[in-house]
């Protein structure tokens, strides 16, 4: 693997810098057949560029609908949430979209690469989204398959490869556009002991490299270790 | 929004690939439509091209009338035809049959069943004449000592050698053969021939003897064999008689001299529209509308059968679908996709209907060719408007099939689609 860049140590950002995200009394709510759910309750907490946060919690504390809001893939019901210093409460589903292409990258516990197309093209989805063009997406997609160790893999369907390195794929493609912050949602759910630590150690690597925020949704106490910073979710609040 | 667009026609494209078998099923029901409506089209295109050359070759190019003087006698052949440019005529030929046709020999070769027909070389202008050999009459031709003649092709193989070729009646007469005409499809087997009018070919037209005495006798015996005295005329196609199918606009100009020529009774007049490509191209126009409407009801089974593929498969690809607008995709940008990949799809079909109709035609041309000759310069093949309309219409039905799963996939959850 290739350092190019030198970057500060994961969680090195200054304390009083601004964050790059913050969570300020968020609610979330559902009514489902006229009952209303409330599944996050006075949400609150800040992430800083090159922070690594775990979030924890039992199933069903409302991890993965926290997560969906940090990604703006859902609005809260109430608070506010005020990423990379724009108020997202307000924003119109175009801006959010483009935001979300421009400093969110994801990693999902079950990969969610495209079937039927080879590692590179799955990796320049967000560059094809972003409008780069042909010869500079595919030598970005390259460029982060080698970053990853998938340099040999280029041309393989998601299919053909294993777990941890379709993982690699999806953790290459979730960095693609150099986000600010990188979600993960179980990104070692699925995967071996080996696989996991090895994702955690590219994981962890790629963001220090880019100075990205990481946080982390996992069941996993040795995942949640290896944070800078632990938000424990009980029963939609954080702790 | 021009982003949003590119991205959303990549994204379609890389799709489509990645779907091969799906594109292919959604494929055939459009291949036929389009494939039904371009055959159609070019069907429709040769049909009208080959009228249009058949006419010009036959019958004249357009706005060509046919005047006939019945009954009586033009006593003054030159008068009367002044005064056929007088009434509007641009060009004008004499179009006359023999009064007894001769027959033809070459050698011991005798054909006596050939169709003769006395002309100027302004006929020229009023038909199309497609040369196989030779050249066509000019003004120098009426000079020559011997008559001048030109035979189609059928006649110029049966009589063989064109270098000593003699016609007549009651005694032969030597002519000179200065080309030969290609048949075309629906005339192949007939044996005819023209024959430039000039004072060496006075007698095998209008019958022996120079004196007006005899000419008159001449002409009144043609007239009581029931051969008239005939004219091709040629008028400019804005002329309001040109838009009288009966030529009684035409008719009624010329007889207001015809003392000058010797007709006392202008109902011995008559002229019509002898070229009829305009009106054979109107009946196949009709025609083709018909048949593109059946054609257009078989495209609209295929764009169903495209909406129904691309209603399940956004079904089957919500966590696709999801995981795009995860990355960052707009809406506008996945409908643009699953828009476009309908339309891509689409004109894949429409390609593919495009190349089978080439070699439906290929294979029809050649078996056509086979049966009737057909001319060279007009072939049976897809028209560049029966590309476009291939094309056109694989798109549009591309596009209105591709809208409705479209909307579904905007309205599905993004949340919901990346759990799945």
């Amino acid at each position: 693997m290739s350092v190019h860049v030198p970057a500060p140590e994961a969680g090195s950002a200054p304390p009083d810098s601004a964050p790059l995200l913050s969570v300020e009394g968020v609610t979330r709510h559902f009514t489902v057949s006229g009952d209303r759910i409330d599944v996050l309750h006075d949400c609150t907490f800040q992430v800083r560029r090159g922070e690594v946060v775990a979030i924890v919690g039992q199933s069903g504390s409302g991890k993965s609908t926290l997560l969906n809001i940090l990604g703006l893939l859902d609005k809260p019901s109430g608070g506010s949430y005020t990423f990379d210093g724009v108020d997202t409460t307000a924003l119109g589903e175009g801006r959010r979209s483009w935001l979300r292409g421009e400093g969110i990258g994801f990693v999902f516990q079950q990969f969610h690469l495209l079937e039927r197309r080879t590692a590179l093209a799955n990796v320049a989805v967000p560059l094809v989204i972003a409008g780069v063009p042909l010869l500079r997406r595919r030598a970005r997609a390259r460029e982060l398959l080698e970053s990853v160790g998938l340099g040999h893999r280029l041309n393989s369907e998601p299919h053909q490869l294993s777990g941890g390195e379709q993982q690699r794929v999806a953790l290459a493609r979730a960095l693609s556009r150099d986000p600010g912050l990188v979600l993960a949602d179980e990104p070692t759910g699925a995967l071996d002991a080996a696989s996991s630590t090895m994702i955690m150690d590219q994981l962890l690597e790629q963001a220090r490299i880019r100075d990205s925020a990481v946080v982390v949704v996992t069941h996993d106490p040795k995942v949640a270790a290896r944070a800078d910073r632990v938000v424990e979710l009980v029963e939609g609040r954080t702790r | 929004m021009l982003r949003s667009l590119m991205a959303g026609i990549v994204l379609a494209f890389a799709g489509s690939r990645a779907n091969v078998a799906r594109t292919i099923l959604s494929c055939t029901g459009i291949v036929v439509g389009v494939g039904a409506l371009v055959l159609v089209v070019s069907a429709s295109d040769f049909g009208q091209r080959f009228a249009t050359a058949y006419s010009e070759a036959n019958a004249g190019r357009p706005a060509t009338l046919e005047v006939s003087v019945f009954e009586e006698t033009i006593t003054d052949r030159a008068a009367f035809e002044e005064d056929l440019v007088r009434a509007g005529g641009r060009d004008v030929s004499l179009y006359q049959s023999p009064m007894e046709p001769p027959s033809i020999r070459s050698g011991d070769t005798v054909v006596t069943e050939a169709s003769f027909t006395g002309v100027d070389p302004s006929l020229g202008d009023i038909r199309r004449m497609n040369m196989l050999e030779g050249r066509w009459f000019t003004d120098a031709d009426t000079g020559s000592l011997a008559p001048v003649m030109i035979v189609n092709e059928e006649l110029a193989a049966a009589i063989g050698d064109l270098a000593q070729v003699q016609v007549g009646t009651d005694h032969w007469m030597d002519v000179r053969v200065i080309g030969v005409l290609e048949s075309s499809a629906l005339d192949s087997g007939w044996y005819s021939a023209y024959i430039l009018r000039s004072p060496a070919s006075e007698e095998l037209i209008f019958g022996s003897g120079s004196s007006d005495e005899e000419e008159e006798s001449e002409a009144e015996a043609m007239y009581a064999m029931g051969v008239p005295t005939t004219y091709q005329v040629r008028i400019d196609p804005e002329d309001p008689a040109a838009d009288d199918p009966w030529g009684e606009i035409f008719t009624e100009r010329l007889g207001s001299a015809s003392w000058r020529w010797g007709v006392e009774n202008r109902e011995s007049l008559s002229s019509y529209r002898s070229d009829y490509a305009e009106m054979t191209n109107e009946a196949i126009t009709y025609l083709s509308l018909a048949l593109m409407g059946i054609a257009a009801i078989t495209l609209t089974t295929g764009l169903l059968g495209v909406l129904n593929v691309g209603l399940v498969t956004v079904r089957e690809r919500r966590r696709e679908l999801a995981t795009y607008r995860a990355l960052g995709a707009s809406r506008f940008t996945l409908f643009v996709a699953v828009v476009m990949e309908s339309v891509v799809v689409s004109l894949v079909a429409g390609i593919i209907a495009i190349a089978g109709c080439w070699a439906v035609l290929s294979v029809g041309g050649a078996v056509l060719g086979s049966f009737v000759q057909l001319p060279d310069d007009i072939p049976l093949n897809i028209p560049p408007a029966g590309v476009l309309v291939g094309l056109g219409s694989a798109a549009l039905v591309g596009l209105l099939a591709g809208i409705i799963p479209a909307m579904r996939a905007l309205g599905a959850s993004v949340v919901a689609g990346l759990r799945e």
